[in-house]
């Protein structure tokens, strides 16, 4: 039986037992550390946790990101009626994106049941089925996306015999989604998630025989790259004969099936992606490479390689690299000089930190420090990569915990920090220059990302005076003591090894 | 409230993201969040499409502590995790009065945490907790909660009273995305009464301000909803009356304001008609250069407000009574139950100002979308016809669309703004009258 056979995809800590490790402890300090104990036979290391703690991201809200984006699609989420007002802010990445594939920007539909005191006595079951049936009947939509935040997973509504009893009584497609935020520490969830829903409900039948789509390869799409990422790739795979499926950010729920038919799945973001990835090779015979993230040019070079090997296209690839290559080195020398010797701290989801210190390394930057929202076997390759270069630095698992970070920067502040959405004023307010780490709306995969990146870090660091001035006068929230203790005093084992 | 099975994209968040906007907005306080491992990250996504930019605020955003309740609490209790939290938020975060916010996780497995905040206060630590889960209702309701607590136990009683000194409330953090600067135009009118204001959240606000606001002789409530019941709770307590007021915006409002205060502080009524002749005079000055323009360009618009009770009121009066436009509609995007949509039109009738043309309780966007073709049907009907335009639309961002659709001018003013940067901006009082005329006029001339 495979996972997608049950109606609750297993959360990342039960699917990696063994090396899905450290949703939130330091992890490595060092590469020579690195180096002596694998990773996940360091002990601190292993699943490990806090004894102070500051807000996080709970699987919901990446997961929300997808889900908003999918065109034809009504999110209903089943919670209290703050869980998924974070849809306002997936809602800008909805319109934007929308408005750069050229359609109409509407605003994401998404319902709260707004449960109440009373669902939490009586349950909420009764509330969501007629919110269904309202929700086919006012929006007529392709599919309705049932979500659940943490109060269903306490009162214990079962979701998903309230969408199947509702189910034949609507046109749209109905869909649970197990969101509830107290069940995984991995963010990463989010994906699986969302995967397990699409999986089930939107594959063609296995028994269906597929017509193959000859050299057409899925990427899997992630909602932190935007369109201009999307040519980029799509531009590269051209290059070597190949085209491109999409998906499943912005892309027509009722088109997921022809994932099936594609003869190859690449994966951009190897976090994202392997729970589906499987999917697609156990259930339709596709193929999979899970491999390296093209976020810099050895990245780049690693990831179109790959795909090259694996449909045959070797001298197609090796060709446009070295024309690649050379085009974008010589245009990377106006920035170069200035880039050179400076320092960096990154912050980021596991395999878009590891990755972009790698791009950074390669315009010449020393990495002072690494922080991710976790880490499993898939980043491995990742961060031996970063520890060949024999540069110490720090390697801090973290579900953000900014007090963490404001100790190491304050401690030894780099000359550039790149953090993730809503991760970088405590470095801003430090007065650090920041470069945010994605932004649908620029440029960050392939040769075009490399310049892209470095074009906006050397205008960054050669005007960077907003960032001067607020941290002369901006303060952080934390007592003065707490700058002269170990930035990882509050990280201790919990005996899980 | 309604017996819809939902809410349609909710215009507001959950009393816990409601109280936290406010608790974090307090001086030199840390909010403590007893609750889930998203939700301090789902209120900081939620404002960064709705709060005109601002997420980040001295300890809110993703800094804020929280015990981040996993499964293991959920069955087990999330007490002792708590109790770790507190003990090490107060060795590591800067702050004078720590409040510990609880959402639906610990209310639903009922942790006792009013004993545990017995403990810690018998140590003289400076720690309150208001109970907020999101199953309790909406974002108003958690910004009531949290002032109901701070009323209870942090203000310290006083029998003395201060003739010169007031309270103001009613202007939800975040809710109303214009607050800092509504406070600064509230400040700017009670100064004209020669009165002090305590305001509890924003820049201005002291804790030892907080404190001794039992002192004030009088508390002010701009809002028909919002703050009413801990007015109830501040009056039962330390006995300071208090008045509702509408959210002033402009010059006929503040006007109707002045008077209003004035008179509950038995200020002689030739007084104040000399302190608003003089402001009013002052005020004019400032508007009289656009109006050769004004006239020229037919400014005079129809309009749709959109907003929740206190925005969907002030706008109205505003455009209705300072620029004589003509509001045809006003929705209020509030989820309240009858009770209260009836308080709220006895409100306005008492109050004075602007009564709707037409004024209807709606959240469902999709409704409100019908509603205005009702009064704008698509043109090219008939030969000669009313057609009630040009339109403008005083909404919230969620009305883009609509506004497109209708050809009308928009203007994002209540929650969700997505679309523009508010930092020290507001509307209330005279000069907050100018800032609205140059916003709203502003989108009108913006193609020109």
């Amino acid at each position: 039986m495979t996972f997608f056979e049950a109606k609750i995809p297993p959360i990342r800590e039960l699917r990696h037992p063994e090396t899905a490790l450290a949703h939130g402890a330091l992890s490595c300090p060092s590469p020579k550390q690195y180096r002596s104990q694998k990773p996940h036979e360091c002990p601190i290391f292993s699943q490990a946790d806090r004894s102070f703690t500051q807000g996080s991201i709970c699987p919901l809200l990446p997961a929300l990101g997808i889900m908003c984006s999918l065109p034809k699609t009504v999110v209903l989420l089943h919670g209290a009626v703050g869980c998924g007002s974070c849809a306002n802010g997936n809602n800008l990445n909805v319109r934007a994106g929308n408005a750069q594939r050229g359609r109409s920007s509407g605003d994401v539909v998404w319902l709260s049941t707004a449960l109440g005191e009373l669902n939490v006595v009586g349950g909420g079951e009764a509330k969501l089925g007629e919110a269904l049936l309202e929700a086919d009947r006012a929006f007529k939509p392709e599919v309705i996306l049932a979500v659940s935040g943490c109060l269903p997973g306490v009162i214990g509504d079962d979701l998903d015999a309230i969408v199947a009893r509702v189910q034949p009584q609507t046109k749209a497609r109905l869909m649970a989604v197990h969101c509830e935020g107290f069940k995984s520490r991995f963010m990463a969830t989010a994906y699986d998630v969302v995967y397990h829903a699409l999986g089930r409900h939107l594959m063609p039948e296995p028994s269906k025989k597929i017509e193959k789509l000859p050299d057409t390869v899925n990427v899997m799409n992630v909602g932190s790259m935007g369109l201009v990422d999307e040519n980029e790739l799509s531009r590269l795979l051209a290059g070597i004969g190949l085209k491109t499926n999409f998906f499943p950010v912005f892309s027509d729920p009722l088109s997921f099936h022809q994932a099936a038919a594609a003869i190859l799945s690449v994966s951009v973001c190897p976090t994202h992606d392997d729970y589906f990835l499987t999917r697609l090779e156990e259930q339709f015979g596709v193929p999979y490479i899970i491999h390296h993230m093209p976020i810099g040019i050895e990245n780049t070079r690693l990831w179109l390689t790959d795909v090259a090997e694996r449909t045959g296209r070797q001298k197609e690839a090796k060709k446009l690299i070295i024309k690649e290559e050379k085009e974008l080195n010589l245009a990377l020398k106006e920035f170069k000089p200035l880039l050179a010797g400076k320092t960096a701290f990154i912050a980021a989801g596991e395999y878009r930190s590891l990755a972009t210190s790698s791009l950074l390394r390669e315009l010449g930057f020393i990495i002072k420090g690494i922080r991710s929202f976790h880490f499993d076997q898939y980043a491995e390759v990742e961060l031996e990569k970063l520890t060949r270069a024999n540069q110490e630095f720090i390697y801090n698992v973290a579900n953000v915990q900014p007090f963490e970070e404001a100790n190491l920067l304050k401690r030894n502040p780099p000359d550039i920090f790149l953090g993730h959405w809503h991760g970088n004023s405590t470095a801003a307010r430090l007065g650090i220059p920041t470069q945010v780490i994605y932004n649908s709306g620029y440029a960050y995969l392939g040769y075009q990302g490399v310049y892209d990146l470095a074009r906006r870090l050397h205008r960054r660091l050669s005007h960077s005076s907003f960032y001067r001035r607020l941290g002369r006068y901006a303060s952080l929230p934390y007592r003065s003591q707490w700058y002269q203790e170990n930035p990882f005093s509050h990280i201790r084992n919990r005996g899980v090894q | 409230m309604t017996s819809f099975p939902y809410i349609e994209r909710p215009r507001w968040t959950c009393a816990l993201g409601g109280a936290l906007a406010a608790a974090g907005n307090l001086p030199q306080t840390v909010p403590i969040l007893h609750a889930g491992p998203g939700c301090a990250g789902n209120f900081a996504w939620t404002n960064n499409g709705a709060a005109g930019l601002a997420v980040t605020g001295q300890c809110l955003s993703l800094s804020v502590p929280s015990t981040n309740l996993q499964e293991n609490e959920v069955v087990f209790g999330g007490l002792d995790r708590l109790s770790e939290e507190i003990v090490h938020t107060l060795e590591i975060m800067e702050g004078r009065l720590f409040i510990i916010l609880t959402g639906c996780l610990p209310e639903v497995i009922g942790d006792d945490v009013e004993s545990l905040v017995r403990d810690f206060k018998a140590k003289k630590v400076p720690l309150i907790h208001a109970s907020v889960p999101g199953f309790l209702g909406d974002s108003y309701l958690g910004y009531e909660e949290l002032l109901k607590t701070l009323f209870r136990e942090v203000v310290k009683p006083s029998a003395a009273k201060d003739p010169a000194l007031v309270n103001v409330w009613g202007v939800p953090p975040t809710l109303d995305p214009f607050w800092r600067g509504n406070i600064l135009g509230l400040d700017e009118l009670l100064k004209l009464l020669g009165l002090r204001a305590n305001f509890f959240f924003g820049p201005q606000a002291t804790l030892p301000g907080i404190k001794n606001s039992s002192k004030a002789a009088l508390n002010i409530v701009v809002s028909g909803l919002y703050g009413r019941q801990a007015a109830e709770v501040f009056q039962n307590i330390h006995s300071t009356p208090y008045v509702l007021a509408p959210l002033p915006f402009g010059a006929g409002a503040s006007e109707r304001f002045l008077r209003l205060v004035g008179r509950a502080l038995k200020i002689p009524s030739r007084k104040l008609s000399s302190i608003i002749d003089s402001a009013g005079t002052a005020h004019y000055t400032y508007l009289e250069p656009i109006v050769d323009v004004y006239n020229d360009m037919e400014a005079q618009r129809h309009a749709l407000v959109v907003g929740d009770a206190n925005y969907g009121l002030a706008l109205t009066d505003f455009l209705a009574e300072d620029l004589g436009w003509v509001p045809e509609l006003t929705v209020i995007t509030n989820d309240v139950s009858s009770d209260q949509q009836n308080q709220l039109l006895d409100f306005r009738r008492q109050t004075g100002g602007t009564i709707p043309e037409k004024l209807i309780f709606e959240h469902r966007a999709s409704q409100i979308k019908k509603m205005a073709e009702e009064i704008w049907p698509a043109s090219g009907q008939k030969k000669y016809y009313n057609s009630r335009r040009p339109i403008f639309v005083a909404a919230s961002s969620l009305e883009r669309t609509l506004a497109a659709d209708l050809g009308a001018a928009h203007l994002s003013l209540s929650y969700p703004v997505a679309n523009r940067a508010i930092l020290k901006r507001g509307y209330t009082g005279y000069s907050g009258g100018l800032s609205l005329t140059e916003d709203v006029v502003g989108a009108c001339v913006a193609g020109r």
